[in-house]
């Protein structure tokens, strides 16, 4: 019991010239919640299709539970015990959800328990609806449903909550906490900050198909936060080598931001007495305690998602 | 004994998610072979629409087979790969028999209505008799379906995208039901190409169900034929054994 749950290692995937994943590696321990954390197209789903079987590795290996999906033979046998949410699937559209979930109990020789599992993701009273006539956040809890009819030891969720409202998104990470609970692994990605926090003992953070960084979310933080952002605008303001030695800065027009490494009080006092020597006039400064989308943002030189980087380009201009 | 409960419990899904709550496809099965006979009937017959429907009823039957596993299978499977609803199957631990089987069933099924609707408007407003034997009938139409259902899964093995899916079975259809005998009689060809048309898996099928349902010949009477359509059903599942694709 004291191996892995997943061990992937140097796992390289390429579609044609692209590299998707390049030399990833890494394991989950049993009974933990594993998150990959990314932007669109850094590879998470292509590393976690590999998991799953749906890809196959250029290079490099991946055990789930010690079996080899690549394998055809323990690849069947993996099926039973890992359950999987995927981002890019559809159920047939004239299906209702009471016939999914009674189909896919049957699949798995499980008692059929439609009414119960749709009550757990919040669709009791649309068992009778048409698949193609529900929101894409409701087909999104409907995959969550059938991925756990059968109690899998691993679960996998690809972009969980992508369209989902907050009802939905409550719903699901409700459920994650449920299945850690009791006892199971699971695997996830992710592009939203808040998720990840939340529910991810380790967090990857992936960027162009590596792995940039691995640890708890607090880890992350306190290793590449620092202690203090400090982020202000002010124009004709500029940098001498005493306070490029605060710690790691950052420049868009008029608006600067500095991840402190040494005491916060210490850092801001020098900001301030540097722009009144300059004879500079600081406008809307802000302090806050790093979290880990800073953390993010310090370690890829981007921000999360693309609404994010719009945010702060609109700032800067 | 589950598998066979899952056989059965996707066969009766198949049936009601693509056919049942399906208003055009309803259209496309039923009502439009009992139009095409209604117009061949009355185009072709002349004098004697009897004879003429005799003939045109297993014949458009036949087609109905033809386009079940070009369209109905091989298309869909294509389609199906493309939205990415075989994928989500792929994981589930059934065999992957189990799903091709329920396949072939639910489109057994449905071309068994399809007949029966066909043979009841054919008796009634053209005098149409089926004399066959039933199980004999039975036999050759499940013959048929594994038949073609199973080159059709090569069409959904090999292509793609779901539009030369779609192209390729119409092409293959089509044209095919006009050169098989189905709607028009082989001997209106000139004798050498009548020749090389009996050479296809669709006329010998064709052929043989209409002898077996229409003119009450025995299965024994095209042994030769129905054992090389059993050797197309066999390559057919083979070649889509080793080439297909689920994502």
């Amino acid at each position: 019991m004291s191996e892995a749950a997943i061990a992937v290692s140097h796992l390289v995937k390429r579609f044609g010239d692209v590299v998707a994943v390049d030399d990833v590696s890494f394991e989950v321990p049993r009974g933990t919640i594993f998150g990959l954390l990314g932007r669109n197209g850094a590879g998470k789903t292509t590393t976690l299709e590999t998991c799953i079987g749906l890809t196959v590795p250029t290079r490099g290996t991946v055990r789930v539970l010690g079996l080899d999906p690549t394998k055809r033979a323990e690849f069947q046998r993996l099926k039973w015990r890992i359950g999987v949410q995927l981002q890019a699937t559809s159920l047939p559209e004239k299906a209702r959800v009471s016939e999914i979930l009674d189909l896919y109990a049957a699949y798995y020789g499980v008692p059929p328990r439609a009414a119960e599992f749709a009550e757990r993701v919040g669709l009791e009273d649309k068992l009778d609806r048409f698949v193609g006539k529900m929101s894409g956040g409701e087909q999104q809890r409907l995959a969550l449903a059938i991925a756990l009819l059968h109690d899998p030891e691993v679960v996998f969720l690809d972009e969980p909550t992508a369209g989902m409202d907050a009802f939905g998104r409550r719903i699901l990470w409700a459920e994650v906490e449920r299945l850690k609970a009791a006892g199971k692994t699971l695997v996830l990605t992710t592009h939203y900050i808040e998720e990840a926090e939340r529910l991810c003992d380790e967090i990857c953070i992936v960027q162009a198909g590596k792995i940039v960084a691995r640890d708890t979310a607090a880890a992350l933080v306190t290793a590449h936060g620092g202690s203090a952002c400090i982020d202000f605008a002010a124009r004709g303001f500029s940098l001498d080598p005493s306070l490029e030695n605060l710690g790691r800065w950052s420049q868009k027009g008029e608006r600067w931001q500095v991840f402190v490494a040494v005491e916060p009080g210490h850092a801001l006092g020098a900001i301030v007495s540097h722009a009144n020597a300059l004879g500079v006039s600081i406008d809307d400064l802000d302090l806050h305690r790093p979290g880990l989308e800073d953390a993010f943002i310090a370690i890829t030189g981007e921000a999360l998602d693309d609404d994010a980087l719009a945010g702060t380009a609109g700032a800067a201009a | 004994m589950n598998v066979l409960r899952v056989l059965l419990a996707q066969t009766r899904a198949n049936f009601l998610w693509y056919f049942m709550r399906d208003g055009e496809m309803i259209f496309w099965s039923l009502a439009i072979p009992v139009f095409f006979l209604f117009v061949f009937s009355f185009a072709m017959g002349g004098g004697s629409t009897q004879s003429t429907s005799t003939f045109l009823v297993p014949g458009l039957i036949g087609a109905q087979v033809l386009s079940s596993g070009f369209w109905g299978v091989g298309a869909m499977l294509a389609t199906f790969r493309e939205k990415k609803v075989l994928r989500r199957i792929y994981l589930t631990p059934i065999p992957s028999w189990t799903f091709f089987s329920a396949l072939v069933l639910y489109r057994m099924s449905l071309l068994a209505l399809q007949a029966l609707v066909l043979a009841i408007v054919g008796g009634l407003v053209f005098h149409v008799h089926v004399i066959g034997n039933p199980l004999s009938i039975a036999l050759i139409l499940a013959l048929g379906a594994a038949t073609f259902v199973s080159l059709g899964t090569v069409i959904g093995a090999v292509v793609r995208s779901t539009e030369s899916a779609n192209n390729i079975a119409s092409v293959l259809t089509v044209p095919l039901a006009f050169l098989s005998d189905a709607y028009i009689p082989i001997d209106r060809f000139p004798a050498a190409i009548a020749n090389l048309l009996r050479l296809l898996p669709s006329t010998q099928f064709i052929d043989a169900f209409r002898g077996i349902a229409m003119y009450g010949d025995s299965l024994a009477h095209y042994a030769v034929w129905i054992g090389i359509l059993c050797l197309w059903a066999f390559a057919g599942t083979a070649v889509s054994a080793r080439y297909f694709r689920w994502v």
